[in-house]
């Protein structure tokens, strides 16, 4: 009777933190937003980029984007929420648009095309992966090997 | 006359936390650091070390000494941090699933560790620190070779160019500090960690509730006498590799900590001298081999990262040279610790030779009878 009880409780402690673990794995998941000013072609139409495109993420401002700019945002979790103030052409008043979506899980970097989104075309169109590439420095870092690589006594 | 004896033992029992107070009121005014200077990164380095400090209380009080295989719970909590960046999981959600992470590898360690100590039991000490090296061993041939061929890792800012293994430095930029800004306040210009002290407190009280329950009783019996604690029926072997497999949770845990606040891994050496320099300041603390507590965790981390902080500078202004601070800093942990074992040793001799004489004693009197 004990036993079963002691590995009852031991299961329930285990699935309790898996569960907790699997829930951050969704809530803490993080994502590069790359959030692209830029004229848009999709399947033989042309979608103009605006004039000017300030970004707002949580009440603050991000960037202002002229045409053919990027901003770049980070964001944990899969929603994202961004507020463009949007001037269409030179020395019209500016509107405003809320922009709200879901990220992909699978993507680390995630381009954004404010003229494909705007104009209300599928999501392929207007979202893309950003594949980075590594640095120079990034691409010939080797292995250490020295002994004193692997030994050395790190900051306290 | 008993003034004069209680000043003495009372010296003699504080001499490494008093010559650390010596060394730190000679050096800061040598220094020339700024009181909120000093105060902040002493507040920083509290939040940074407190934890993975505490973790060595357990084992003391299971009678097994400064646990120097607490390396191997640093060694779980950086793989789990490896994962966590791989899957880009950031902020406070990545510390807490890579201290989840941590405990299967450091439950998994801690039994090893602990079993291999109950084979050499009165030599946990050395056996603990020989067997961090064989366990660092074992990790290199797991980081260096077998992630990204066999274990899979994908982000290329954590795998090298050549497709396995793990780059030297790992970036935590994502993650760094999320736990030490996350409800912090200043004052007067220094910052305090509240998240991060709530953290410590918690496991404070952890700790002190821990030793009044069963287990923690039965731990401190067999750290007393595991002959007595064994008649009384206590399953010794059981509650050391408990104590360890503790130890050493407690210390991924608080290598995470560590990790989130210092920003990077530097994935072959941030593990390779956390247990030396734990129990270093464990030890300035005014702790010995067998008898620790919270206090002297506080007190330790205050002295000795004082010193830390102050020997370089202090160093560079003496001799115009700074390296000499530096390399000061480490020799005096070394030789704190040997200072702390050789004071244990003979302690316990002359207690031993007490005991002696006193039989002696016992014996003549009732042979003069």
């Amino acid at each position: 009777m004990k036993n079963t009880r002691r590995l009852l409780f031991r299961t329930a402690a285990v699935l309790l933190l898996v569960a907790i673990a699997a829930c951050m794995m969704v809530v803490g998941r993080g994502h590069t937003v790359y959030i692209d000013n830029k004229t848009l072609e999709y399947e033989g139409a042309s979608y103009p980029a605006p004039y000017r495109a300030t970004v707002y993420v949580k009440g603050e401002r991000l960037s202002t984007l002229a045409a053919r700019e990027r901003g770049m945002s980070t964001v944990i979790g899969q929603r994202f929420s961004m507020t463009l103030e949007l001037i269409e052409e030179k020395g019209q008043d500016p509107k405003t648009v809320e922009i709200s979506l879901k990220l992909p899980y699978s993507m680390d970097g995630v381009i954004l095309n404010i003229p494909g989104y705007l104009a209300g075309l599928p999501q392929e169109a207007w979202m893309s992966e950003f594949v980075s590439t590594p640095s120079e420095a990034e691409m010939q870092e080797e292995a250490p090997g020295a002994e004193e690589d692997i030994l050395a006594g790190a900051e306290f | 006359m008993k003034k004069e004896n209680k000043l003495l033992s009372f010296l003699r029992d504080n001499t490494v936390p008093i010559m650390f107070v010596v060394i730190c009121a000679v050096c800061i005014p040598i220094s020339g650091f700024s009181a909120s200077y000093l105060m902040n990164e002493i507040v920083t380095r509290m939040g940074r070390n407190i934890f993975l400090i505490l973790a060595l209380l357990i084992p003391i009080m299971s009678g097994m000494g400064l646990n120097f295989g607490m390396t191997l719970g640093a060694m779980a909590g950086e793989i789990a941090l490896i994962f966590v960046s791989d899957w880009q999981i950031w902020g406070i959600p990545g510390v807490v699933l890579a201290m989840i992470l941590s405990i299967p590898i450091s439950v998994l360690l801690g039994a090893f560790c602990g079993k291999i100590l109950n084979m050499a039991k009165g030599r946990e000490m050395i056996t603990s620190y020989i067997i961090s090296f064989f366990m660092n061993g074992i990790y290199q041939l797991i980081v260096l070779y077998m992630m990204g061929s066999i274990i899979p890792i994908k982000h290329f800012s954590v795998k090298l160019p050549r497709g396995y293994g793990i780059r030297n430095t790992v970036s935590l930029l994502n993650m760094r500090q999320c736990l030490d800004n996350l409800l912090a306040v200043r004052v007067a210009g220094v910052k305090i960690p509240v998240l991060t002290f709530l953290i410590i407190a918690l496991l404070c009280l952890f700790i002190v509730w821990f030793r009044k329950t069963k287990l923690g009783q039965d731990m401190r019996a067999v750290g007393q006498d595991m002959n007595v604690a064994r008649d009384a029926g206590i399953n010794v072997e059981r509650t050391r590799i408990i104590s360890i497999v503790m130890s050493t949770v407690l210390a991924g845990f608080g290598m995470v900590i560590y990790l989130q606040n210092m920003g990077n891994i530097a994935t072959y050496s941030s593990h390779s001298q956390i247990g030396m320099f734990c129990i270093a300041a464990l030890l300035v603390g005014g702790a010995s081999v067998d008898k620790a507590s919270i206090g002297n965790v506080f007190l330790g981390v205050i002295l000795f990262h004082t010193m830390f902080i102050v020997a370089p500078k202090a160093g560079a202004q003496i001799t115009g040279d700074s390296m000499i601070g530096e390399y000061f800093r480490v020799f005096v942990s070394y030789a704190v610790i040997t200072l702390a074992l050789i004071m244990y040793e003979t302690k316990k001799r002359k207690r031993k030779s007490l005991v002696a004489q006193q039989l002696q004693q016992e014996q003549e009197e009732a042979s003069g009878t």
